[in-house]
């Protein structure tokens, strides 16, 4: 590769560089009161050094056409996570997280997910965004409200964040194959092999996310081994719809205006 | 492809996704951006964990997926009816008007004088006439007025 041949800095150094300057850039880009475009554009050039930095020092995947889907499909995710973060106005925060939603799904795909990918658009993006939506509209006060023209600090928010990064990323780049792979299943061929040359049948062996009834194993694993705690989640669904309700319904619009005529009020 | 390598870029793209929501969550004062970012951290975890269920060959993590999403389902619904409840009292989405509830030796954080929003006036695009203005004919103006 050509990367590989230009006398870059030791991966650490570079990792380290673009955590500092991700930070750097959050901090300049996070609204506080006034509005400053220089601030805004050196903090966008910062955090574009820092994702560059960051693609530098990730893995290269073997495939040019899956390096390039995930480079895409990640980058998409972690801008547009940005700017959610960094929006002024909610609305426009809410859009771009729909956005950051799409990347997500895109990686969960590469990753092999193609259920949690479409699953994600439809409930993320399709039930729980527009539920966002409908609450901002209902709530938000006309105009820019100055609470979203500033920050609770922001340096000590972005320091926190760059920490955290930091540490993460040092342990996901210390993950070795001898380390990681202690309690790794035999993928299906070796698994084969080991139970040709045994004489007997496979006893444990992977799933393959890549498999082409991938969905109907899924459901399989989440209906057989999980049952009963898919019964608990629908206990819960249940009782987070009716603790809506009831919070709504008791403790709503003190005026009183908006109560339905006859009905009865606690 | 490289599983390993795939794991670790994997689980880099969702530590970032988890540090911006985490930033998120400490810096801003609006309630439903702070929501937003927790949404946003547990998107990082869903792809962390969905990158280890791949390398482990394990369908454990897509499973938890699933129930990280139901109960993001669940505490988007409860979290936004009593964000609307927090509105109706004080007419305001900013988590600094609850600052009642803090405790008792810790500082009142104050509003800083914000500087008024410019407002840009609006400016609407004007058509640059085109074509030739006809001549008047005299006689057909006087006629006109006639009829």
């Amino acid at each position: 590769m050509i990367v590989a041949a230009l006398p870059l800095p030791a991966p650490g150094t570079i990792l380290t560089a673009s955590v500092a300057a991700a930070a750097a850039s959050l901090w300049l880009l996070l609204p506080r009161g006034a509005e400053r475009r220089l601030a805004r554009w050196a903090g966008a050039a910062l955090g574009a050094a820092a994702l560059a930095g960051l693609v530098l020092t990730g893995r290269r995947l073997g495939g040019l056409g899956e390096e390039a889907v995930f480079l895409v499909v990640s980058l998409v995710a972690v801008i547009s996570g940005a700017a959610t973060v960094v929006s002024r106005s909610p609305v426009y925060a809410a859009i771009w997280f729909a956005l950051a939603l799409a990347g997500v799904a895109g990686v969960l795909l590469v990753l092999g997910a193609q259920f949690l990918g479409v699953a994600t658009i439809v409930v993320y993006a399709g039930a729980i965004l527009v539920m966002f939506l409908f609450v901002l509209m209902l709530a938000q006060p006309s105009g820019m409200a100055p609470y979203d023209r500033v920050s609770n600090e922001p340096l000590l928010a972005a320091v926190a964040g760059a920490v955290l990064l930091g540490l993460l990323s040092l342990v996901v780049g210390r993950l070795s194959a001898e380390t990681s792979a202690c309690c790794r299943l035999p993928s299906r061929a070796t698994a084969l092999k080991a139970a040709d040359a045994a004489g007997g049948p496979p006893v444990a062996v992977a799933a393959d996310p890549l498999a082409a009834d991938h969905v109907a194993r899924l459901g399989g694993e989440l209906f057989g081994r999980h049952l009963l705690a898919v019964e608990v989640a629908g206990v819960l669904l249940l009782v987070a719809l009716v603790g809506s309700i009831a919070i709504v319904s008791r403790h709503g619009d003190p005026s009183g205006e908006l109560a339905a005529p006859g009905g009865t009020r606690r | 492809m490289n599983p390993l390598a795939l794991l670790q870029n994997a689980l880099v793209v969702g530590a970032v996704l988890f540090a911006l929501g985490l930033v998120g969550m400490l810096a801003r004062r609006n309630l439903i951006v702070m929501f937003l970012s927790a949404e946003l951290m547990l998107q990082g975890v869903s792809v962390s964990l969905v990158a280890w269920s791949r390398f482990h060959g394990d369908w454990g993590g897509q499973v938890l997926v699933i129930f990280v999403l139901t109960v993001a389902a669940c505490e988007a619904a409860i979290a936004l009816v009593l964000v609307l409840q927090a509105f109706a009292r004080t007419g305001r989405l900013d988590a600094a008007a609850w600052q009642a509830l803090r405790e008792d030796n810790l500082a009142r954080s104050v509003d800083r004088e914000l500087p008024a929003v410019e407002t840009v006036p609006l400016t609407f695009p004007r058509l640059t006439p085109a074509g030739v203005r006809p001549a008047a004919d005299e006689d057909e103006l006087l006629q006109r007025e006639h009829v």
